[in-house]
């Protein structure tokens, strides 16, 4: 078996994978951003007691834990679809739908992973020590203020590692987005294997794409990590 | 396990009524006559025959892919995992780069790749035999895995006392041999719960197998909508969505249940 890597040279190609990889990390970055506020909503809603909130939250969590993201993905694209909302462009005047196949993959990344945040900062949060919460309370602090301004800083420190996979599994995940003909990194690759027949080498080339991405992210967050750093609580 | 019982029946019971309450506010006063349709093709989806007659498809087809990817899986990732604890930098260096580099892969990429890595077919002792797209599948699923088992393993072994090594050799046991006899024996319980979650984790991706061409629930669900018609599609993936958390929640609550009394019992 010979591999042939000779259409890669062609500008049109680059482009298309250029442009795909672009959009795969707006994906994930939207997709990060919303799994953030879910995760931190959440694990707040757990970790203070919320009343009337605590068995939404549960139920929310447990049911986007444990189903696919890829038919949460196309539910979502049918469902949404169907509603079919409109935005007026600022720019052009025109409408757009509100919940395009862009959109839809970001909320399935967010509810996703997100509801795998909730678990990962809560865990951080019950991992910050006791005495520096009690020291918090007996300063004067109220429980808000604690959780915001003492828990909830030391808590994501404590939860790097794991939402670092997390963030890792987002990223991969956003693959899918090429089933609702989104134009990400893979769907390029579909359109340059229909045309060239080179399959095998465009997967390779994709996969190695995606080590990339995946690998840089792993890099900034260990920066983020070493930046954020609080001298005696993690490591 | 009391309040592991209580999350289990609000979990249920909670995401029924959501599921329900989705399913009404799409669909309205129409909800009745959907929900009859959707629920006649129950043994489509279920099965992929239309009356249980053959268990080649559908959701069947998805939990025989998993079983299957996990014991293929189950075995590479051990190799690797032994790998990856070796003494020697040569076993160990290339050990880690694989857990790594598939441990960071897409899976859907992964399946693609197998689907065109894979021949056709192979000669097996003379004979033909052809590789379906539910054996690509299987090993596209089985690959990256393998990495989260090879960790799963290299953590486990890593929380048992250093000192039943120590012990182990100076009783004059080999290194493999400790492994065999005396680590992995005690590192078992401790892996329990981390492999339960990998497999639950494996088969959630088992959705993603309906880019191979295997007849699973998503490929079953697509012929129901391209018969049935576009507008019942929300009803069939709302179904789908039900199904999946009926496999994999119990899972997840088992195994809190059995990652707590692990943490009793040490």
């Amino acid at each position: 078996m010979t591999l042939d890597f000779a259409w890669l040279f062609d500008p049109l190609y680059q482009r298309w994978l250029l442009n795909g990889i672009g959009t795969t990390i707006l994906l994930s970055l939207f997709g990060i951003v919303l799994m953030f506020v879910i995760g931190i909503v959440g694990a707040a809603f757990l970790h203070l007691n919320v009343r009337y909130l605590q068995t939404p939250t549960t139920i929310f969590v447990e049911l986007f834990r444990n189903t696919p993201p890829l038919v949460q993905l196309f539910f979502l694209y049918f469902m949404l679809s169907d509603i079919g909302l409109t935005l007026t462009d600022p720019a052009t005047g025109r409408s757009i739908p509100l919940f395009t196949g862009f959109t839809c993959v970001v909320l399935s990344l967010g509810l996703y992973n997100g509801a795998i945040a909730v678990e990962i900062i809560r865990s951080g949060l019950l991992a910050v020590p006791s005495q520096t919460v009690e020291g918090a309370r007996a300063l004067g602090y109220t429980r808000l203020q604690t959780f915001r301004h003492v828990e909830l800083p030391i808590g994501l420190r404590l939860c790097i590692p794991p939402m670092a996979s997390n963030i890792v599994s987002l990223i991969k995940t956003s693959s899918q987005a090429v089933l609702v003909a989104v134009a990400d990194v893979m769907y390029g690759a579909t359109q340059i294997m229909l045309e060239t027949f080179r399959n095998l080498e465009v997967m390779l080339l994709i996969w190695v794409v995606y080590l990339m991405i995946t690998g840089l992210a792993v890099l900034i967050v260990r920066r983020i990590a070493t930046t954020v750093r609080i001298p005696g609580y993690g490591s | 396990m009391n309040a592991h019982v209580k999350i289990f029946l609000v979990g249920v019971l909670g995401v029924t009524l959501v599921l329900v309450a989705l399913f009404v506010a799409v669909y309205g006063a129409d909800s009745g006559a959907i929900l009859r349709g959707v629920a006649g093709r129950t043994p489509l989806l279920l099965s992929g025959s239309a009356d249980f007659s053959a268990f080649e498809g559908g959701f069947a087809a998805n939990i025989v892919i998993s079983l299957w990817a996990m014991a293929l899986a189950a075995v590479a990732g051990t190799a690797l995992g032994v790998g990856m604890i070796s003494q020697s930098a040569v076993i160990r260096g290339p050990s880690v780069l694989v857990m790594n580099v598939l441990r960071n892969s897409p899976w859907l990429v992964v399946l693609y790749a197998m689907l065109y890595l894979l021949p056709f077919e192979v000669r097996i002792f003379g004979r033909f035999v052809e590789i379906s797209p539910m054996i690509k599948a299987t090993i596209g699923l089985a690959l990256p895995v393998t990495a989260n088992i090879a960790e799963v393993f290299r953590g486990g072994v890593g929380s048992v006392p250093t000192g039943q090594w120590e012990s182990a050799r100076a009783l004059g046991y080999r290194r493999l041999q400790i492994l065999r006899r005396v680590v992995v024996p005690q590192a078992i319980p401790i892996m329990t719960p981390n492999l339960m979650t990998t497999y639950a984790m494996l088969f959630i991706g088992s959705s993603l197998v309906v880019v191979t061409g295997t007849h699973d629930v998503l490929s079953v669900a697509r012929t129901v909508i391209a018969s049935d018609g576009d507008h019942v599609a929300t009803a069939v993936y709302l179904y789908i969505l039900y199904l999946f958390f009926l496999f994999c929640f119990p899972i997840a609550i088992l195994t809190r249940w059995l990652e707590q009394r692990v943490r009793v019992r040490k």
